[in-house]
């Protein structure tokens, strides 16, 4: 039998995980619903901003903030560059995993190329620490990326639900002619989209740096974890994603403590194949 | 205030509209009327830029429009309420009442536009925070009529609005339209119940494979037979 601490920072261990899981996920699930587009690129984006972060505030030593205020521009215009590729190219919702698969295949090589296949770290004192509240401790950076990604499904979800441009691009998904009609603009919509998720993973790749160990082949491992998510939370869905990111966390993490690591990926798929027969209209 | 001239739209080889001509007076009420298969529908779409045409033109208050995107046409003031309604289903009521005045000339209007609409459907106002997916066909058809108004337009095409609906319902959803009517708005009513549109038009198109067969005031085409016999049917 585990210990209530155990369980307990497992419990927090996951719930930190999950929310990273929906920082990964949240343009992957908007991309997919609203444009149809299953970007599997999404964690090459991730990873490629990561090791940037990795040279620019490890190596030359700027400010992770300052960091971000390079990378989100520029990663939103790679979001709509890759946009207008498939749409000048009309690639379907199926061929896009090939295409954005290819895409990902072409990162992880450029990753291995200029910074090896070797796993680095960044050392810096950013966000360095922890909390300890009831013998449970709290990572500083596990924290604020926690609070970042709560804060930006939030953001998303309200502003689907209560700005011009959310009720435009919801309207656009169900019916874009009549949208059209009646002044939508469909195609500058997709292109915030696509940019918006492109953005998401500039800040994604930024914690993925300061939080963890880098290697190239990690754009794959998230893939199965974060699809997972994103299909339980119901796709296009900000606080779906969100909630099922922390569910899939905290159960792997759970299952981690009680029998062995290498048990942890059984989880989110055994979750994902199960729901899926009980409530097939999830999806 | 609409002009057409010449009109040809197909489908790949098909030809759904050949050498439509017809014009609507600022303020008129004209109906379209015409069999199933007729290609009016393709005559709304095209003029809703919803589908390219082939040659011809069409013009909105003397402005040729017929190469324009829709959100460009929107902005001339043309609202469409379509066949079957099209609504956002996964959307409230007020939310679809609200993509109607998306285009920035009519959002400023939007609370009084809104109050103006619940005060002619009152069911909506009742209903504004449901799907409308989940509304019946005939309060699906208000919110459509309401969508199109939200958008403050000079121009309205109506397109089947009595389709699938009962009597009852029909009789009112005629009633709103001469009322937006009477209210000044231009209006392109398209319906296969041609007794109902010749009731309230004020000039009358005919429209079988493609083509306007016949046109003129409601009174003179209730008087050429070959027209009664064929559109209007018996008992008409």
């Amino acid at each position: 039998m585990i210990s209530a601490t155990l369980l307990g920072q497992s419990v927090l261990s996951g719930f930190f995980a999950g929310c990273l899981y929906a920082l990964l996920g949240l343009g992957l699930t908007l991309t997919w619903r609203y444009l149809k587009v299953i970007n599997l690129a999404h964690f090459a984006f991730v990873l490629i901003a990561a090791y940037l972060t990795f040279q620019l505030v490890g190596k030359n030593g700027l400010n992770p903030l300052l960091v971000a205020v390079i990378l989100i521009p520029v990663f939103f215009l790679a979001g709509v560059a890759q946009q207008a590729l498939i749409e000048h190219y009309k690639v379907n919702e199926f061929a896009s995993i090939i295409l954005t698969f290819g895409f990902a295949m072409i990162a992880e090589a450029g990753l291995q190329w200029i910074w090896s296949a070797d796993y680095q770290k960044l050392e810096a004192h950013y966000m360095r620490g922890s909390l300890q509240v009831a013998g449970l401790f709290l990572p500083i950076s596990d924290i604020v990326m926690s609070l970042v990604a709560i804060s930006l499904c939030v953001m998303v979800w309200a502003a689907m639900r209560y700005t011009w441009l959310g009720k435009a691009l919801r309207a656009s998904l169900d019916n874009p002619g009549i949208a059209a009609a009646f002044g939508v603009p469909n195609r500058k919509l997709s292109y915030l989209v696509a940019g918006a998720s492109g953005a998401s993973t500039a800040i994604g790749g930024i914690f993925v740096a300061l939080l963890s160990t880098l290697a190239p082949s990690q754009i794959f491992s998230w893939l199965g974890v974060v699809f997972a998510a994103a299909l339980l939370g119901g796709l296009g869905s900000p606080i779906g994603i969100l909630a099922a990111g922390i569910l899939l966390g905290v159960s792997e993490h759970v299952t981690m403590a009680i029998t062995a690591p290498s048990w942890a990926p059984v989880v989110p798929f055994t979750l994902l194949m199960v729901i899926l027969l009980l409530w097939p209209e999830r999806i | 205030m609409l002009k057409i001239e010449n009109l040809h739209v197909g489908y790949g080889d098909a030809t759904a509209l050949s050498d439509v001509s017809l014009h609507l007076d600022k303020g008129e009420l004209a109906c379209m009327i015409g069999p199933n298969g007729a290609g009016k529908t393709t005559l709304v779409n095209a003029i809703a830029r919803l589908l390219p045409i082939r040659s011809g033109s069409i013009a909105i208050e003397g402005r040729d429009v017929s190469r324009l995107t829709p959100q460009e046409l929107c902005d001339y003031g043309v609202a469409i309420i379509p066949e079957g309604r099209r609504l956002f289903t996964s959307m409230t009521v007020e939310e679809n009442l609200e993509i109607g005045c998306y285009r920035p000339a009519a959002r400023g209007l939007k609370q009084q536009s809104l109050a103006r609409i619940y005060e002619m459907f009152p069911v909506l106002g009742e209903r504004r925070w449901q799907l409308a997916g989940t509304l019946s066909g005939g309060q699906q058809q208000m919110v459509a009529i309401g969508r199109a108004l939200m958008a403050q337009p000079k121009l309205l095409l109506i397109d089947e609005p009595s389709l699938g609906l009962a009597p009852v319902i029909i009789k009112q959803v005629f009633e709103t339209i001469s009322a937006i009517h009477a209210s000044g708005v231009s209006i392109l009513l398209i319906e296969q119940n041609a007794s109902k549109a010749l009731a309230v038009a004020q000039r009358a198109y005919v429209l079988d494979c493609g083509s306007i067969i016949a046109q003129g005031t409601p009174q003179e085409l209730r008087q050429r037979s070959e027209i009664d016999a064929a559109y209007f049917g018996a008992g008409n």
